[in-house]
């Protein structure tokens, strides 16, 4: 039927996108579309999304994306109409046909319909997708591009002269060598596997006697790697591998992600084909279950109109789609002077391009001072409106407070960072360098921010309200969680920390411990002195102390009273006892005295004066 | 906690800070261990003097049940001298000319100059010169173990030697070979 005919079975698990020829542009997309393959529904197209793009129109089947999915070229599409829909029938889109010169095997068509004279079912290689070289100034071509854009070198614009003409009968070494260029090896080694297998009713080709040994190996659908054929999944990765009597029957479509993708028709209704090619048979309609008809057949009608195919030259530059500087035709873009125009549209592309991407911000110079004023207008009333929220909590039924209530905190931060990132200096956003010109200024500034975090502003809590001390790394993640957007750097932050101690009060000021580097910001009473007489006076009263015990008493991390216990001793305020110096059997009563922990005593050894025996 | 002296059963004064549990353990901070190892060699040269005793050994501080036990273990705290930190003691001591090691090329035994040389031999010369043995050759031997218990009786012969060649050398002793060792005769300060 029409649709076996014209339509080309694609792998839907591939996004669209990766499907399309590189010159070939995705213009409309439409889920929950059902195709009618001539006047019948097509049972097994009735649930899945259509693409519309330059040159094709994709089916990408919902449940079974895999195996039912096709593609279909435009430049096969006569005439559209559309029917709108009336009660339950859903609005439709039929497509009407070309009729095309028929082959003399009738089991399957190239793809592309073109001059090219292959008429071969398993063709092993479709020379348009191939790499190839231009004889005329040896540019080498990129694979991928549409059938059109492929048939014209991309560099001089001269024609590719021919198709080799040994390829049909070169077979698998033409396979071989497009093994070597594409490195798309399960295409190229599953095609002769389709040949060997599948003589089918070929007269011409000789490709029954492909050499058996490539035959052999079967390519991993998901990760190319070729396996011994008697592995019922992939050694790699695991992926089932398709048996070979699928692959026969074409259900699955060699997995690749690029055009090349070879499409094999069925061959098994040679017989029927002459009725089904009746004029009014040739057509396919979508059914568009949910809707979005009017918009798709509108694109649809375009890119119609558009021809791609016939390889206008603006088409084949995707750049430059749009511009019209590009209609030159197609003997004008031959030889040098070709080259040269190639190059010179180029180059007003780019400027062109660049030209519309300077004009927005043109215009954002000129409007820049309206932007200013709307901003701080914005913020005020953002202040206002989180003032009176807080202000007055009781009011929380009334209008204006519902509003304010309306206004995320989030929100609003998010509007106060834009609008700091635009530059515009305001109250209460965080501080950023494009604000303050001068750096001490900014220095400065910065330090009143990091004071007003760490020590809380009116109700707000600070970081710091119930810690003493506090750790650097925390002090520097927090405040970057605080202000959201501009994260200061951390050297930055270290050159803002000699200034906190004026920003703060009682002072905040940074310390680092000797023996491990640690750094922390502190108040007073955790100054080494203030924390050393304290701890003094605690061994003093309270007698001998393990880390642990001070830790408890301090109220802080064990670590860090770790560290500060050891810059009390190395100013030899307190001395240490360590237990492992204790009798190696212990005695009874003893037991307190077995912990294996430090104790902490006060320098006992400070001012001892001998008081043991006097000699005469 | 208030520290406080303790005698031994040998009537020794121990210190109050051998009661205190830090006394036996080696301080990182180098003034506080100072302060330590200082208090240390005294009380270990007061208490080999008080005994009596010349030679201290790291393995003193191993084995328990040693005449040192009384000075390195302190059993009402449940503390003891730890070897290592006796050897640093024995070195500090060594540095301070307070001991030296005895055999020499070892660090694990020394003998304490709980006496300085000199003073052992101003207390030699004094014993000479108290005994009224001087312008006589006296052997080794007989300053070691005279029939009159003295202050040298039983210190080591290294000792002796040393303090004989200190008063030799300021030309108050005169060291003489006899035939079954070594002898010594002091002289008179005003005999020359």
């Amino acid at each position: 039927m029409s649709l076996k005919r014209y339509a080309k079975s694609v792998d839907g698990t591939i996004p669209v996108q990766a499907l399309l020829y590189t010159d070939e542009d995705l213009l409309a997309s439409q889920e929950s579309v059902g195709i009618y393959d001539g006047p019948q529904k097509s049972a097994q197209h009735q649930a899945g999304s259509v693409y519309a793009t330059t040159y094709r129109l994709f089916y990408i089947d919902t449940a079974h994306p895999r195996s039912r999915s096709f593609a279909l070229d435009l430049s096969d599409v006569g005439r559209t109409d559309y029917y709108a829909g009336l009660l339950r029938s859903s609005s439709k889109v039929t497509l009407y046909l070309r009729a095309r010169p028929k082959p003399e095997t009738a089991t399957s068509e190239h793809p592309i319909g073109s001059g090219t004279p292959q008429s071969n079912v398993t063709g092993a290689e479709d020379p348009v997708f191939d790499s190839w070289e231009c004889e005329v100034c040896s540019y080498r071509n990129p694979p991928g591009l549409s059938p059109t854009a492929a048939r014209i070198c991309g560099l001089c614009g001269v024609p590719r002269s021919s198709v080799k003409p040994t390829s049909v009968f070169a077979k698998s070494s033409a396979a071989a060598s497009y093994h070597l260029s594409s490195s798309l090896p399960s295409s190229s080694l599953n095609l002769p596997a389709f040949g060997a297998a599948a003589p089918s009713s070929q007269t011409s080709s000789p490709e029954s006697t492909v050499d058996g040994k490539t035959d052999e190996e079967v390519a991993c659908p998901a990760c190319t790697f070729l396996n011994h054929p008697s592995l019922p999944a992939c050694e790699i990765c695991g992926t089932p591998l398709p048996r070979r009597p699928f692959a026969m029957r074409a259900l699955h479509p060699p997995a690749k992600s690029a055009p090349t993708s070879r499409p094999i028709t069925p061959m098994t209704d040679d017989d029927d084909d002459d009725d089904a090619d009746s004029p009014d048979k040739r057509m396919i309609r979508l059914s568009f279950r949910k809707g979005g008809d009017k918009a798709f057949y509108n694109v649809l009608r375009r890119s119609l109109l558009g021809k791609a195919w016939e390889g206008g030259s603006s088409i084949t530059k995707p750049v430059s789609a749009g511009a019209p500087l590009a209609k030159a035709s197609d003997t004008a873009r031959s030889g040098i002077t070709g080259i040269l125009q190639t190059v010179d549209d180029t180059k007003k592309t780019t400027e062109n391009n660049m030209q519309d991407a300077l004009q927005d911000l043109e215009a954002l110079m000129i409007k820049w001072k309206d932007m200013v004023r709307l901003a701080q207008d914005l913020n005020e009333r953002l202040t206002a409106a989180s003032t009176s929220a807080s202000g007055a909590p009781s009011a929380g039924d009334t209008g204006p407070a519902m509003i304010t209530q309306a206004v995320e905190p989030e929100e609003a931060t998010f509007i106060r960072s834009s609008l700091a990132q635009l530059g515009l200096q305001m109250n209460n956003t965080p501080v950023t360098l494009d604000m303050v010109r001068d750096e001490r200024r900014w220095v400065e500034e910065l330090a009143k921010e990091l004071a007003g975090i760490l020590q809380g502003q009116g109700k707000a809590q600070g970081m710091m309200r119930r810690r003493g001390i506090i750790g650097l790394d925390e002090v520097w993640g927090g405040w970057n969680r605080a202000r959201g957007v501009a994260l200061i750097p951390p050297a930055t932050f270290l050159q803002v920390l000699p200034q906190l101690p004026s920003y703060t009060s009682p002072p905040i000021q940074m310390r680092t411990f000797q023996s491990s580097g640690l750094s922390v910001l502190h108040t007073p009473p955790y100054t080494r002195a203030a924390f050393a007489s304290r701890m003094v006076s605690l061994l003093t009263l309270a007698g001998p102390k393990t880390t642990v015990d001070v830790a408890h008493e301090e109220e802080l991390p064990i670590a860090l009273v770790q560290e500060m216990v050891g810059e009390v001793e190395d100013a030899g305020e307190i001395c240490r006892d360590e237990s492992e110096s204790g009798v190696s059997i212990p005695t009874v009563g003893a037991g307190r005295w077995a912990s294996g922990e430090v104790r902490w005593w006060v320098n006992v050894f400070r001012g001892y004066v001998w008081d043991g025996h006097e000699f005469a | 906690m208030q520290l406080s002296t303790h005698t031994t059963p040998s009537g020794f004064l121990l210190p109050s800070i051998h009661s205190a549990p830090p006394f036996f353990t080696q301080q990182p901070n180098p003034a506080t261990q100072a302060i330590v190892a200082e208090q240390w060699s005294k009380l270990i040269l007061s208490y080999a003097r008080f005994r009596n005793m010349f030679t201290l050994r790291v393995e003193d501080a191993e084995i328990p049940g040693g005449e040192w036990d009384e000075v390195l273990r302190n059993e009402r705290i449940n503390r003891r001298l730890l070897p290592a930190h006796l050897a640093s003691l024995i070195a500090d001591m060594v540095s301070k000319n307070l001991a030296s090691y005895d055999p020499p090329n070892q660090t694990r035994s020394v003998l304490l100059w709980w006496r300085q040389p000199d003073e052992w031999a101003e207390v030699l010369y004094q014993w000479a010169d108290s005994t009224g043995q001087m312008n006589t050759i006296l052997t080794f031997y007989e300053i070691l173990d005279p029939p009159v218990p003295s202050a040298l009786s039983g210190i080591p012969i290294t000792v002796l030697r040393r303090a004989v060649s200190i008063l030799t050398k300021s030309q108050r002793a005169q060291i003489i070979s006899v035939s079954d060792g070594e002898g010594v005769r002091f002289l008179s300060r005003n005999g020359k």
